[in-house]
């Protein structure tokens, strides 16, 4: 390589590099149900960000469960239930990659 | 920035630096116990009765923070997805659903956890960065990095089956008729999203499983008939046949290609019959049912969902 950054595993192949493209984590937190939450992330200011959603113990065949929404405006991710509904607990994984 | 690391890719764009947690591989989920269903509708065979089948794959991992979890599949033909994730004490348990019923060629659940979280090495050699507050890790070389291939949002189409349209309630059929018109399968229905990581060979995904629907066909059948033993009036006999399928969304990998779609993730059928007293006759009447319908036919949390795609070879 002409230049950059490479990171070599223990058995001396290439693990990382600056060729790599990656997303960073944020944060993860889990939301209760019916809960609202709402972060403000500085240190990704001009990344772009995504949140992941996962519902927490679903019992997939017994009932509604409800996602709640989530929206990135900025810096800030709110997580909020859909409207009019109860949503069930969920895990919120908040990615950053530089863009 | 007037201290600390960064590190920038080729495209000067930063991927390590000192203020957010890079994510690390982990390890791979252990593969327990495997459910295996749905392959045509329970108690009911006729018409459309075939389904396109799930298992569902239990697989635990222990460790500390919240695991971002990768599927690799081992079939690329069917239909993957994480339908529930959930933890005890630092035990995480992943239900994992593939579409079909065979048991074989169950995929991976590769685990990623913050820097901060993986577990120190041994190594004595690599390279580790740290927050500014000399405690938080946010890298380190001795746990193999996530580097993504690619990614973007899905979400499967509305209609998760087949047969176009909703199936409803209908009328009007002789009494006992029971005959499913509706094909609940899946295996059409699904939105592709272009993506030149996405191979059939070593590409794993990330993304969680959040819409669900239930779709319900309906009929009603009737018949008028005299009473046996005076021969005049009507004795009513009534029916109700109904067949349900309940869908978790779920994900393919092709090739150049991200797939969102749907498969069974429970069935049930369905049958009533009654008929008026007619004297000595009459009465009577009789019902079957497998299964109970989760909630009534509708789509719910079909929202668009980040997916990242990631080489699987890279963690071997």
């Amino acid at each position: 390589m002409a230049h950059g950054l490479n990171v070599y595993k223990a058995d001396g192949s290439l693990g990382f590099s600056t060729a790599d493209v990656t997303w960073q984590t944020l944060d993860q937190f889990t939301v209760a149900a019916n809960a609202s939450v709402s972060n403000t992330y500085n240190e990704a200011s001009g990344f772009t960000i995504i949140a992941q959603r996962q519902l927490v113990n679903v019992p997939p065949n017994a009932q509604e469960d409800y996602v709640p929404n989530v929206t990135v405006n900025g810096t800030t991710v709110s997580v909020a239930p859909q409207s009019g509904l109860s949503s069930s607990q969920c895990i919120i994984h908040v990615l950053s990659q530089d863009t | 920035m007037a201290y600390g690391f960064e590190a920038k890719n080729d495209s000067g764009n930063i991927i390590i630096n000192d203020t957010i947690e890079n994510l690390h591989f982990f390890g791979k989920a252990t593969r327990g116990s495997a459910d295996s269903d749905y392959g045509d509708i329970p108690g009911y065979s006729g018409s459309n009765d075939t389904l396109d089948g799930r298992v569902v794959h239990t697989y635990t991992i222990t460790c500390s923070g919240t695991p971002v979890a990768f599927i690799k599949p081992a079939d690329y033909a069917r239909w993957h997805a994480i339908i529930k994730q959930s933890v005890s004490g630092t035990t995480w348990t992943f239900q994992v659903m593939i579409s079909g019923t065979s048991t074989s060629n169950p995929p991976e659940v590769y685990c990623f956890v913050n820097a901060d979280d993986v577990p120190s090495s041994s190594e004595t050699h690599g390279m580790q960065v740290f927050k500014s507050d000399g405690t938080t890790k946010t890298f380190d070389s001795r746990k193999q990095p996530l580097a993504i291939t690619g990614g973007g949002t899905a979400v499967a189409p509305s209609d998760p089956t087949n047969t176009g349209g909703t199936p409803g309630t209908t009328t009007g059929h002789s009494w006992n008729y029971a005959s499913n018109d509706h094909d609940f399968r899946s295996s059409s229905q699904y939105t592709a999203v272009s993506d030149s990581a996405a191979n059939t060979s070593t590409a794993m995904f990330s993304c969680p499983s959040l819409a669900q629907a239930v779709y319900k066909r309906q009929m009603h059948g009737f018949k008028c008939s005299d009473h046996n033993w005076w021969k005049s009036g009507c004795q009513e006999h009534h029916s109700t046949a109904a067949w349900w399928v309940m869908y978790r969304s779920a994900f393919r990998l092709r090739s150049g290609n991200f797939d969102a779609g749907w498969t069974g993730y429970a069935a049930g059928y369905s049958f009533s019959s009654s008929y008026e007293s007619g004297g000595w006759f009459g009465g009577g009447g009789g019902s079957y049912s497998t299964g109970s319908m989760p909630y009534t036919a509708k789509t719910i949390n079909l929202q668009s969902n980040a997916f990242i795609i990631a080489d699987s070879s890279r963690f071997d």
